[in-house]
């Protein structure tokens, strides 16, 4: 080929100003695409209003005659108010947890986000730790105000629980599993990059999965099937919210919930750090 | 192929070495070399297919090359502090979420390199934006789109520009404002790297052309070159005495080529020479015609000797021997 003799005149005065490539300034961004989507403002919205809902209806229900007298002490039920809607939440933040990478596959948001983020791994790393600790505040924002309503609709039904350290670590976990759920879906959404995909593999393991093995356990007796249950995602987190006696120690619970969070999202990384955009 | 190049003007320079892309069995990118110059726009040309979007996405490292690397300014790109204000690409249209808006889909790509509202206010202006800024990217046409993706790739005000297709879906009035654009931020010096399919948009923008079929490179050189290359080398002529005349002109650097019995077309003679030439051998000429000479054309000339090679020579030998 030929030898070419462009003379380029000296470049621009490229203003050096502002800064390179940050944590922070990715972290920013998470949070700005987080918050500009509709998608994610419905689904918070749906889980505060679900978990009031719950909370309401199960405060009234708790505190009439007709169910006789309470079989819990009131804090217990007052947690059990509180965290009810929790179980129908972590079902909306699974689909946002999904949809928060996945929808970035499928409009190609995924070549801007990757092209300004070229190592890729601290994209997602701002994505988890934003959508984490969104998902974490949403919660306890629901479960508080759950609380607040479940406190009152009760004393109005003469029943009044105390706010103990029980009641609060209760919430604290509830919201602490909600957000679990959300990286666990990201997670999901980042091995299968399809927002259908994804949606189905979270809902199975949350809705189907618990179910499939219990028909399996008692059809085969398989003492090992029946061991497995108690550590699938729903039940763990049930028991780390409203720990109780026969179940898993709250240390078990809360580290198999963490375990279902953070291992779809390392083999998500290490797929996202191989694969092409 | 040293080009004695000055230090200085690494600056936004892109260069390929042995660069390669298989998927599975197939091979987007075959073992291209290139370099892409500062101060001018080098103009990525191709039919589609060809890989130059492969090659592009692998200059940003989106594509990983199978074998080879592709370096801006000496450094791979992931490997720069602040790749945003390195380069500034356009890769595809639609790299945008289609639920948000333009203004919150800058303002993200920008918050990752600390750019703030003013410089998105900035490039949403100097793309015309202003007035659909604030509306969801989903109900943008192809043209805005474009739009939207070229201002992205100014956000950084880098040194180098990687465009893909970017009058693509552009009503007239946008395909001149993207080539004055072009025009202008290669005459500051930056570095321009155009894809079309356009040619003829090529003639008017581009300063040098690196030309890719079916993964490999089959020109690089200015511009000027590859249309004289293609100035005056095909010249069509009618003659009852085809065969002899084809004999006459055989030369080294001369092919003849001919679709039917009587008609010829001259590659690497003038018309004049090829009339001359027929008048010394006593050939009864029907018709001369110099080819227009276009990018076009010569683009064409290009990927066909690429794709038709042998069945040309074949015909050649065939008609000449006659």
């Amino acid at each position: 080929m030929s030898a070419t003799t462009v003379t380029a005149p000296p470049v621009a005065a490229r203003p050096s100003t502002g800064s390179g490539l940050s944590a922070p300034g990715v972290i920013r961004s998470e949070w700005i695409k987080l918050r500009s989507l509709r998608s994610t403002v419905w689904s918070y919205a749906i889980v505060v209003v679900v978990s009031l809902g719950m909370a309401y209806l199960l405060s009234s229900a708790l505190g009439t005659s007709e169910f006789g007298a309470l079989v819990d002490s009131p804090e217990h039920t007052l947690l059990q108010a509180a965290t009810f809607g929790t179980s129908f939440g972590v079902l909306v933040v699974a689909v946002l947890g999904v949809l928060v990478i996945s929808g970035e596959y499928t409009t190609g948001m995924a070549r801007s986000t990757f092209t300004a983020v070229p190592k890729r791994l601290p994209a997602l790393a701002a994505k988890a730790a934003v959508l984490f600790v969104t998902t974490f505040v949403v919660g306890l924002v629901g479960s508080i105000a759950s609380g607040a309503l479940a406190f009152v609709v009760l004393g109005s039904n003469g029943v009044h629980p105390e706010i103990t350290s029980e009641v609060i670590t209760g919430v604290l976990l509830a919201s602490l599993y909600l957000a679990a759920v959300a990286l666990f879906a990201l997670g999901l959404g980042t091995i299968l990059r399809s927002s259908a995909g994804g949606i189905a593999a979270a809902l199975g393991i949350l809705l189907l999965l618990p179910t499939i093995v219990m028909v399996f356990a008692s059809v085969t007796q398989a003492q090992w099937a029946a061991d497995v249950i108690p550590y699938l995602l729903v039940n763990a987190g049930e028991s780390m919210m409203l720990p109780s006696p026969d179940g898993l120690a709250l240390w078990e619970s809360t580290l198999t919930v963490g375990l279902w969070a953070v291992v779809p999202l390392v083999i998500g990384a290490l797929l996202l750090k191989r694969r092409d955009v | 192929m040293s080009r004695g190049i000055p230090l200085s003007s690494l600056e936004g320079m892109i260069t390929a070495e042995g660069l390669s892309k298989r998927y599975g069995a197939k091979t987007a990118v075959n073992d291209i070399s290139f370099t892409v110059q500062p101060g001018a726009v080098t103009g990525f040309l191709g039919p589609n297919g060809a890989g130059k979007s492969t090659t592009m996405r692998m200059v940003v490292g989106l594509d990983r090359p199978t074998t080879g690397s592709v370096l801006v300014n000496g450094k791979r790109y992931a490997e720069h502090a602040a790749p945003l204000r390195e380069v500034g690409a356009l890769l595809d249209a639609k790299a945008v979420h289609t639920g948000r808006s333009a203004y919150n889909h800058l303002l993200a790509m920008g918050a990752t390199h600390g750019i703030g509202k003013a410089r998105v206010n900035e490039v949403i202006g100097m793309t015309g934006l202003e007035s659909v800024a604030g509306k969801r990217v989903g109900g943008f046409s192809l043209g805005m789109g474009q739009r939207l993706g070229i201002a992205a790739a100014l956000l950084g005000d880098p040194a180098t520009l990687i465009l893909d297709e970017p009058v693509n879906g552009l009503d007239p009035d946008g395909v001149l404002w993207v080539r004055t654009l072009v025009r202008s931020l290669a005459a500051e010096g930056r570095t321009v790297f155009l894809s079309s399919h356009l040619m003829s948009e090529m003639a008017v923008t581009a300063d040098h052309l690196i030309v890719l079929g079916r993964g490999s490179i089959i020109a690089d050189a200015p511009m000027a070159e590859i249309l004289a290359a293609a100035t005056g080398s095909s010249v069509r002529l009618r003659s009852p005495q085809a065969g002899a005349l084809a004999q006459a002109l055989a030369a080294p650097d001369v092919t003849v080529t001919s679709t039917e019995a009587d008609l010829l077309t001259v590659t690497g003679l003038t018309a004049s020479q090829v009339g001359e030439t027929a008048a010394r051998a006593g050939i009864v000429l029907h018709e001369l015609t110099p080819g227009n000479a276009s990018l076009e054309q010569a683009y064409m000339e290009l990927t066909q000797n690429d794709v038709e090679y042998q069945t040309t020579t074949v015909a050649t030998s065939q008609e000449v021997a006659r």
